[in-house]
């Protein structure tokens, strides 16, 4: 897993790399997302990221981490196109995200799914209405929708929590059901900001466990935490942004 | 693919219901405002449709009539009328038949003591002078003018030049009034429409990070303002008829002479269904035209 993350380095992959037939595809299809140096700076506080540069192959396990305040957010709203750099590049599976608006970028984002601390449930539907609600935005048929829901919710342990509200289920039941929202989808890459931010460490550990379990389905999951247990635990690559610029770390350096 | 669209539809309907639920009472100040525009709007365009119908009735009648001096007899008058080429046929109103006539529309019946109120019959006699052609009208009104023994000569044309002139002043003023009424349904439904918009913000901010089109997240929004059009227009559509067929019945329990005003005005039948046509296009322009305003701003953001 760790092969798969490259650093932005002389391992650059040359085309001669390719095996001959896929020299056709683009490239930078090989990777899900690719930061080329990419600046946000947010002119309020002179705060954001400089000079960031990341590939991540499909199927690639990362986490980010840094202080509160560091630009894990804004490198998270840089890949889903809820911000846009102010210099380098976005790519995600080889498109430039940056550029995108308006039903390109919709298309764009039914091919990720993004997980909040705070959940973002709508108070007033129930956890399978909060779930269906993503295919129905998207104008999938009913039956089809039903169809996916049930192992949706397997997955993520809530079969018996189908018909609660979010007020009546545990913050990790919650943020279990954001990540079956997130995955109804089927998307090929998984955002999760600080997902176990407001819970204790045993939910945390089952919401580990959840998106381990999707990225060994095949999907690239990035999160972004500041747990230290949670990245020991999880034995995966970490990047660490700090003033504003993204470093490696290797996974048993960071304890 | 058909079922695709089925489900599509199904879903902006149901979204569209929702908006509607979550708008409350603030549907109603929408609609309410957007039925009173367009009942002012169906009585001038009613209004306009009557009033041609009656220059139409009364425009198909090519006469001349001639008001003699007093104790001028028509019967002696009427072979000099006759004279004039342009003319077709003269018939004469002596004043004792127009008299009778007058008392009767009025619905006057004890026609002696009505004429003893007055002292003497107050009426001249008149002859009806029938043209061949209305192009004709004005100049030989111009020439029985100076005819001696004629104290007056009036023809149809003046009188539809003066309700020519009163529907144009009408219709003009309505015009403004429709305006400004026009602006008012607009800003209500804008301001009914962006409310709901802010209270389903959460879920619109949903939407768009599951990657649901512009199209899929405001189109519920649209529709909830063609919808408030559309209720206006079927309610104002209703008061109108109500209006139009309450007026018709007073008409039909008046005198003689309204009841041919009742006859002008009644509506033809492509009318009648081109009434509500209109009211229900005019009405999902303005809902539609209101509700794009609404959500305007906030795709834009």
């Amino acid at each position: 897993m760790t092969r798969a993350l490259l650093p932005e380095s002389d391992l650059f992959p040359k085309p001669l790399e390719q095996p001959l037939h896929h020299r056709s595809q683009a490239t930078p299809l090989d990777y899900t997302v690719h930061l080329k140096g990419v600046t946000k700076v947010y002119p309020q506080t002179k705060f954001g990221l400089v000079d960031v540069n990341l590939r991540l192959k499909q199927g690639s396990f990362l986490f980010v981490t840094g202080p509160s305040g560091a630009g894990k957010t804004t490198l998270m709203k840089l890949i889903y196109g809820a911000e846009r750099p102010d210099h380098g590049e976005v790519l995600v599976a080889g498109t430039n995200v940056g550029v995108l608006r308006g039903n390109r970028l919709s298309h764009l984002r039914r091919q990720l799914g993004v997980v909040f601390q705070d959940y973002k449930l709508i108070p007033r539907w129930t956890i399978t209405e909060n779930i269906a609600f993503v295919l129905k935005s998207q104008g999938i048929p009913r039956d089809e929708i039903e169809r996916r829901l049930r192992p949706t919710l397997k997955l993520v342990g809530l079969q018996k929590r189908a018909d609660c509200f979010p007020s009546q289920l545990s913050g990790g039941e919650q943020q279990r059901a954001s990540i079956a929202r997130a995955i109804v989808g089927s998307p090929k890459l998984l955002l999760a900001d600080e997902p176990t931010g407001n819970l204790d460490q045993e939910n945390a550990l089952q919401v580990l466990s959840i998106l381990k379990k999707l990225n060994n389905l095949g999907i690239t999951v990035v999160i972004t935490t500041h747990d230290m247990h949670l990245i020991q635990v999880a034995q995966a690559p970490v990047a660490r942004i700090y003033n504003g610029r993204l470093h490696m770390v290797n996974a048993d350096k960071t304890a | 693919m058909f079922k695709l669209w089925l489900t599509q539809l199904g879903y902006l309907g149901q979204e569209t219901l929702r908006g509607l639920r979550r708008g409350g009472w603030m549907n109603w100040a929408a609609i309410s405002t957007v039925t009173v525009l367009l009942f002012l709007f169906g009585i001038s365009l009613q209004t306009s449709w009557q009033v041609s119908g009656l220059l139409n009735q009364m425009g198909s009648r090519l006469e001349i009539s001639l008001y003699l001096e007093s104790g001028v007899s028509g019967q002696v008058l009427r072979p000099t009328i006759e004279e004039y080429p342009e003319v077709t046929t003269v018939q004469v109103v002596p004043k004792e038949q127009a008299w009778k006539e007058l008392l009767q529309d009025l619905g006057q019946t004890d026609i002696d003591g009505a004429t003893e109120d007055l002292g003497q019959n107050p009426l001249v006699d008149e002859l009806k002078v029938s043209v061949g052609s209305a192009a004709l009208v004005p100049s030989l009104a111009e020439k029985l003018a100076r005819v001696p023994g004629i104290e007056e000569v009036t023809y149809l044309d003046e009188a539809l030049r003066n309700l020519i002139q009163i529907n144009q002043g009408f219709s003009q003023l309505s015009i403004v009034v429709i305006g400004l009424l026009t602006l008012t349904a607009i800003a209500v439904i804008t301001t009914t429409i962006r409310l709901i918009v802010i209270s389903r913000q959460q879920e619109i901010e949903v939407m768009q990070l599951v990657g649901a089109t512009r199209l899929w997240i405001y189109m519920p929004f649209i529709l909830q303002g063609i919808t408030f059009g559309i209720v206006g227009a079927l309610v104002s559509w209703g008061f109108l008829s109500g209006t139009r067929r309450f007026i018709q019945h007073l008409l039909t329990e008046q005198p003689n002479f309204l009841q041919v005003v009742s006859d002008g005005i009644r509506l033809s039948t492509g009318q009648v269904i081109l009434l509500p046509l209109i009211l229900v296009g005019f009405g999902s322009l303005v809902g539609l035209v209101g509700s794009l305003f609404a959500v305007q701003r906030f795709a834009l953001k």
